[in-house]
């Protein structure tokens, strides 16, 4: 998660125009590693749903949680592309610097929802349905 | 020192805060926020470093880094609330003091790379390597950043005195 989390906000620093001198399309290089977390993200979670399943599908904060963590992901795949195919219309520059800005809230939601998921559960086993 | 710790921490208010309804979690996200700061700066700049993104200028990338050293103060500041808001948990817990060791380790590391090699490696240019004294350190850096967060992980599972430790 930190990789992930960290390689987005260095990226989408640079979006917004902080440190504007660095080359754009090199950052794009940082992307397979990202990819490679996300996978290990998706296997480690799948695995604690697994142990507790009735935790967290019983807690709305953990579906706030996959939703941002969702539009966050799909939104570095957008910047992916950016990366290797830029548009630099002016309209366009706009609206990446509002999805770079979008991402830091994406993903301290999600860090978050994350965090909260262990103090707002009311169902910890899947055991007290039957 | 626990004592001391306390007391600090009462007489602030940070301990009231602490153990409020959402004040544990609230400190937790902001933790995990400056880690991510710290990693995203710090360890952007030590993967270009080791070879990755290599048409970025180094000197460019080192623009991040005061972004990763306000992370860093930020996780002091938290990490400072979570060991005086219950310092019995954490300064006889294995996990905590294999993480003040880590972070002790990386400190170390990164005054060696400005000691060092931080001007030659500031210098290289897009698309040459860093000199190997400075892949070296960013390596180490890494490994050290990635077990202070493992090491973080495990706290709650070492909590004193449900836990094994040897020397606590």
């Amino acid at each position: 998660m930190g990789f992930v989390v960290g390689i987005n906000i260095a990226i989408s620093l640079r979006l917004t125009g902080f440190a504007a001198s660095i080359p754009l399309a090199p950052l794009r290089k940082f992307y397979p590693l990202h990819w490679w977390c996300v996978g290990l993200i998706v296997l480690s979670g799948i695995g604690l749903l697994l142990a507790y399943p009735a935790k967290a599908l019983t807690n709305p904060v953990f579906y706030v949680k996959l939703l941002a963590l969702t539009m966050a992901l799909l939104i570095s795949r957008y910047f992916q592309n950016f990366l290797a195919h830029p548009d630099t219309t002016a309209a366009h520059n706009r609206l990446i610097v509002k999805l770079a800005f979008l991402t830091f809230l994406l993903w301290i939601i999600t860090i978050t929802a994350g965090r909260f998921l262990a103090y707002t559960n009311s169902v910890l086993l899947a055991s007290r349905f039957f | 020192m626990i004592e001391l710790l306390l007391q600090f921490s009462q007489t602030t208010g940070i301990y009231q805060f602490m153990h409020s309804t959402w004040g544990w979690p609230v400190i937790e996200s902001l933790h995990f926020i400056g880690l991510c700061l710290l990693f995203g700066t710090v360890g952007v700049f030590d993967l270009r470093m080791l070879g990755m993104g290599k048409a970025i200028p180094l000197i460019e990338l080192h623009k991040l880094v005061p972004i990763g050293v306000a992370g860093y103060l930020l996780n002091v500041v938290t990490g400072t609330m979570f060991l005086s808001s219950a310092p019995d948990q954490y300064l006889y817990n294995p996990a905590v003091q294999s993480k003040f060791l880590f972070m002790l380790l990386a400190g170390i590391n990164m005054l060696l790379f400005y000691a060092t090699t931080a001007a030659a490696t500031r210098a290289t240019p897009a698309h040459a390597s860093a000199p190997t004294r400075a892949r070296f350190i960013a390596a180490v850096s890494l490994a050290c950043w990635c077990a202070v967060i493992i090491c973080g992980r495990l706290i709650t599972y070492y909590r004193p005195p449900y836990h094994w430790c040897t020397w606590c």
